[in-house]
């Protein structure tokens, strides 16, 4: 049986209705879920879902019931997250742990490569994209069904916990000796953060890239939300303020708005204020994240057999730009 | 240190000789053919400036090991004159990064004594010496892109 049919069949199964499926195809990138679009025909109906399944090996150790439920805890919040439909942890007809959501119409993604990805909309793009985090921010967690899934550090431990993390990845999935990352990650277990204003969701991902626009300036989903967590929600600003996620000669953050003017509509609409030295370790932090995870790709990519590029590309172009922003970020970031 | 050239090519090798999956569509297969483009197109770059970048870290890294050896290298055991004292003999790839690999561990337990010492002087000279080392090494995008 083809996938398709595998999942039509579960489909009719659970929801009980003669369900057709037809569309699927295979949508390139993200290497910790394998990310399909469908249309489903049920009842004379046709609708527009993404597929998400785990793959054979993943990059990112990550809990789809965790990216499931963080999703549903933002629907109709207006921070434009996906309608997460149904979440099967045992694979069943599919094989592997998968969740579907509606599908987002009319979308497409920004890109690092061109310096104005959203055109004349930068700006209405990038005051969207903040005002959403800052609301991502704002949100009261109890009872969010995020917090069945995931547990609720204290405040002054949500750097430790992220750092603990992330610094064993790379102690596992190191396959050459990496200086400067090193050196960042003993930077930021001397110079500590003070404790989160705040725990929030963290959504673990946000930046650009990972939401969907219309071309006319609106965003119309905000994705990949694998890695939410509860934390400090200055995690996400500093990873969204990552250059990685810029263009090179690009002077706003991702071709939108530039970083003051991003903070502050962060501040606006989370109601926090950003504490500067808090933010700086932050944004070190963010780098060293990245670098885990581009070190994880290159062993994903050569254990995986050196046939995904995308992970080579990650493994190697994007793990030697991250190290020009990690030295970077320690020349300026005191000893 | 990242991937080296020739494990780049071979996985260039792979991916183009690999099936793709089966739900594979036209935007699948042009994104990752366009993936495939990128990396042939980073790949020049690497053959043209590689080798000498690697060359480059290797003596950037002795000369820095000759200099720290008066205040650092009874704490470690004599290996900064040890390895300052070393010269590239293998200058394959392979020969190159395993020299490099060495190289870097060493700078990694000098940074951690030179931060234990609150050594500042020596700690802004490696720091500077982690941005250059990160230039030398970077890829550029082609055609414009970055």
């Amino acid at each position: 049986m083809t996938l398709a049919e595998r999942l039509a069949a579960y489909l009719t199964r659970v929801d009980g209705v003669p369900t057709q499926v037809e569309g699927l195809s295979r949508i390139y990138g993200g290497a910790s879920r394998e990310t399909y679009r469908y249309d489903a025909i049920a009842g004379g109906k046709r609708e527009g879902f993404i597929l998400r399944r785990d793959p054979p090996g993943s990059l990112i150790e990550t809990d789809r019931r965790a990216e499931f439920l963080a999703i549903r805890s933002f629907a109709g919040k207006s921070v434009a997250a996906p309608r997460a439909v149904l979440l099967e942890t045992q694979g069943a007809e599919l094989e592997r742990p998968f969740f579907i959501m509606r599908r987002a119409e009319g979308g497409s993604s920004g890109s690092i490569f061109n310096a104005r990805p959203y055109g004349n909309h930068g700006e209405a793009i990038g005051r969207q994209f903040f005002t959403f985090l800052g609301r991502i921010a704002a949100e009261p967690i109890e009872g969010l069904p995020l917090c069945e899934a995931v547990e609720q550090p204290a405040p002054g431990d949500c750097w430790r916990r992220e750092l603990d993390y992330w610094a064993g990845v790379i102690d596992a999935d190191e396959e050459q000796p990496q200086p400067i990352v090193r050196a960042a990650i003993r930077r930021l277990r001397r110079a500590t953060p003070p404790p989160a204003a705040k725990i929030s969701v963290v959504h673990g991902d946000y930046r650009s890239g990972n939401f969907l626009h219309d071309g006319g300036g609106e965003i119309v989903a905000i994705l990949d939300w694998e890695m939410a967590h509860l934390g400090d929600p200055l995690e996400d600003l500093a990873w969204a303020f990552d250059p990685l996620w810029s263009h090179p000669q690009g002077d706003t953050v991702s071709g939108m708005v530039t970083q003051a003017e991003a903070q502050a509509i962060w501040e606006q609409a989370s109601g926090l204020e950003v504490d500067p030295a808090a933010l700086a370790w932050w944004r070190l932090f963010a780098s060293v994240k990245a670098q885990a995870i581009w070190i994880s790709s290159a062993k994903a990519w050569s254990d995986g057999g050196m046939v995904e590029p995308i992970l080579a590309f990650s493994g190697w172009f994007t793990a030697r730009r991250q190290d020009e922003i990690l030295a970077a970020h320690l020349a300026g970031f005191g000893a | 240190m990242t991937l080296a050239l020739p494990d780049i090519l071979m996985g260039q090798f792979m991916a183009l000789g690999s099936p793709l999956p089966p739900e594979a569509g036209e935007d699948y297969t042009a994104a990752r053919r366009g993936m495939l483009a990128m990396l042939s197109a980073l790949a020049s770059q690497e053959a043209e400036r590689g080798l000498a970048a690697r060359l480059w870290e290797n003596t950037a890294l002795r000369t820095l090991f000759s200099e720290a050896t008066i205040d650092y290298d009874a704490s470690l055991d004599g290996r900064l004159a040890q390895a300052a004292a070393q010269r590239d003999a293998d200058f394959t790839w392979d020969g190159l990064d395993a020299a490099n690999a060495n190289l870097r561990r060493l700078l990694i337990e000098l940074h951690e004594a030179a931060e234990a010492r609150a050594d500042a002087a020596l700690d802004r000279r490696i720091v500077d010496l982690y941005v250059r080392m990160a230039h030398e090494r970077r890829l550029d995008l082609p055609g414009g892109l970055g």
